[in-house]
């Protein structure tokens, strides 16, 4: 089925009913991943040898689930509520809204114990210690990040290749949370998630990019992702959050403490530290980018259907 | 304004010690001062002459003709963001923070950059600033490393702006020396190895243009006569330069050695101080204050920046106040 209806279909549900709150699939998807990593990676390995347990592992797992995908999708009249189904199920536009307004909520009622708590379950730095601009900060730059991963990554990987195309978005995104680490553990065993995540996060990052320029100060998210996103660490997190601040004039990143670790990490975007209040802003950012990726594919769909017709007829 | 070490005033008032009682080792400035010279009334009547023989020695010393006296380096760096057209400008972190407050309070845009990411900023910046060797951390970046970082800077107009406040000349990690080529500009201080800070005296080492504009934005008799006197002196004075530099040395390593006995790992150090990573530093911090020894804290992360005792009684008394406090602070 085309993009047409299944996106705003999708994202209709997503808005409507959030994450499923029991039995997510991804939950299963995690255990089933923990699992294989348990009966395949052992600490006595070899370097060469843990990357190449860490490809099959990544192969094992995505192959034969897209693979379902693609036949369920394809079956007939159920296909096309399958397709809309898995693209709810990759969709998070709703449950990093709850996330993001819970910590801003917490922030705006001076209750910094449980903005700490709140952004704790969104971030993987300390909240410990945490202040209000830390707070907001780390939130605003994962509501950023997770409106290219949730949300736009999804739809471009489902309007490229359909239901396989954004289960395996999604399912290499999750394997990267789990494995993408540069420690000790998951360096080499790690290494080809966290590959193949940059490889399928490239393209739809620098989109997100752009779109948050569009929708918010285009300028100024132009100059901040030139000057500023190559010095972040990570290839598709830099121009989507240096974009993004660069869009919503705030200054983000700086040093953030992971693992009770001072990380030194370069700041990104001008303007203020954020506050509270531009929890809102980073949200509505994403809203407003949403409605016009939305609203970009499904006219490239019409757009292809009227070429396909009149050509047809011609 | 950002926090300094020095304040000895204050600490003196906060924990009821009188300030000569202190043992003062939170600004990184030599314990071994220069000892100053007889001055001649004269100096004090007359206009500071620009003419003098400060230029040449300073010339001499740093190994390059490209030099301007100025009443120190913070001086200097505050004229800096109004005569380098650099709106975009890239700090390192962590670093004196005086450089992000001069350039953010003239309206540019300042960066904060870990080190890893400065050759990436060099690309991309109009002005990358930074203390080579590091302060606080003692961090060095190579001379090639620079030399690269500034030949991209130069190639779009840029500028590189190294301060050497706590380099040691001889060491080989100054480019002093190399100032005059585009787009390098040079901070040195005599207050930190000649252990002259009151004098207020330092060296801006860069392109002819630069240096005149700098002249135009200081005034006329910026540095005053004694300084200049003073500075001459100390910096043709290879004999005593040399005592000095191996005096700083034994005591880098004598203040290693008695940190690690006490088991505080120095995690960097230059030739005028250690920086210590304490997970409660500034409890460390507040137990040598009580005892009257004055060492800076850091908060990301928690560490500890200390300078040299001078004389040998200082030494013994630091020695048995951080056993004391190694033992109450794990």
């Amino acid at each position: 089925m085309s993009t047409l209806l299944a996106a705003p279909l999708a994202w209709l549900l997503d808005r409507m009913f959030g994450e499923p709150r029991r039995l997510h699939p991804l939950v299963g998807f995690g255990a089933l991943a923990a699992a294989l990593e348990r009966s395949l990676r052992r600490e006595s390995d070899r370097n060469q040898t843990q990357r190449i347990k860490g490809v099959l592992a990544v192969v094992l797992l995505l192959a034969p689930i897209a693979a379902a995908a693609q036949v369920l999708a394809s079956l007939p009249v159920v296909g096309v509520a399958i397709e809309v189904l898995l693209l709810y199920l990759a969709l998070g536009a709703r449950s990093l809204e709850e996330h993001g307004n819970a910590v801003a909520r917490a922030l705006a009622a001076d209750d910094i114990a449980a903005a700490r708590a709140k952004v704790g379950r969104i971030v993987s730095r300390d909240a410990e210690g945490m202040d209000e601009g830390a707070i907001a900060r780390a939130t605003v730059e994962s509501v950023l990040e997770n409106g290219n991963d949730a949300v736009f990554a999804a739809l471009f990987w489902f309007a490229i290749a359909g239901a396989p195309g954004v289960v395996l978005y999604r399912l290499s995104n999750t394997l990267d949370a789990m494995w993408g680490y540069r420690n000790a553990r998951y360096l080499h065993f790690g290494w080809f998630a966290a590959r193949l995540d940059d490889a399928l996060n490239y393209v739809p990052a620098r989109l997100t990019a752009i779109v948050y320029g569009v929708v918010g100060n285009f300028p100024r998210a132009l100059a901040c992702w030139r000057h500023h996103a190559p010095l972040w660490y990570s290839p598709n997190a830099g121009p989507v959050m240096a974009a993004g601040a660069g869009a919503l004039g705030l200054k983000l990143g700086g040093d953030a403490r992971y693992g009770g670790e001072w990380k030194r990490r370069p700041e990104l975007g001008c303007g203020k530290a954020p506050r509270h209040a531009d929890i809102g802003r980073a949200l509505a950012l994403v809203r407003r980018a949403t409605c016009v990726w939305i609203a970009v594919a499904v006219g490239i769909q019409i757009g292809i259907q009227w070429a396909i017709t009149g050509w047809a007829h011609a | 304004m950002p926090e300094h070490g020095g304040r000895l005033i204050e600490a003196s008032r906060r924990y009821g010690i009188a300030p000569a009682q202190w043992l003062d080792l939170s600004t990184g400035i030599s314990p071994f001062a220069y000892p100053l010279p007889p001055l001649e009334p004269e100096l004090w009547r007359r206009l500071p002459d620009e003419e003098d023989d400060l230029t040449a020695a300073a010339a001499a010393y740093y190994g390059t003709s490209h030099c301007l006296a100025v009443p120190g380096t913070q001086a200097a760096l505050q004229a800096l963001p109004r005569i380098l057209a650099a709106r975009r400008v890239a700090v390192l972190d962590p670093t004196y923070a005086e450089y992000a407050y001069v350039w953010a309070r003239t309206g540019c845009e300042v960066t904060s950059v870990p080190e890893g990411a400065m050759g990436e900023a060099a690309k991309n910046f109009g002005a990358v600033v930074l203390c080579n060797p590091n302060n606080p951390d003692g961090y060095v970046f190579t001379g090639e490393r620079l030399a690269h970082m500034r030949s991209e800077l130069a190639a779009r107009a840029g500028w590189l702006v190294v301060d050497e406040a706590y380099a040691d000349i001889s060491g080989g990690v100054s480019v002093a020396s190399e100032a005059g080529v585009p787009g390098l500009i040079v901070l040195c201080s005599m207050g930190k190895f000649f252990g002259l800070a009151g004098i207020r005296t330092g060296f801006v080492l860069g392109p002819a243009e630069i240096l005149a504009r700098m002249r135009d934005e200081l005034g006329p008799w910026a540095v005053s006569g004694p300084a200049r006197h003073v500075a001459g002196i100390a910096l043709r004075d290879r004999p005593w330069q040399q005592a000095a530099r191996q005096r700083l040395h034994a005591a880098r390593d004598r203040l290693g050695d008695m940190l690690a006995a006490c088991g505080l790992e120095s995690a960097g150090s230059t030739f005028l101080f250690h920086w210590i990573l304490h997970p409660d530093a500034r409890a460390v911090q507040d137990r040598l204050a009580r005892r009257g020894i004055l060492v800076r804290a850091f908060d990301r992360p928690q560490a500890l920046r200390m300078g040299f005792p001078g004389a040998e009684r200082d030494w013994k008394r630091l020695d048995g106040a951080l056993r004391e406090v190694a033992h109450a602070v794990p």
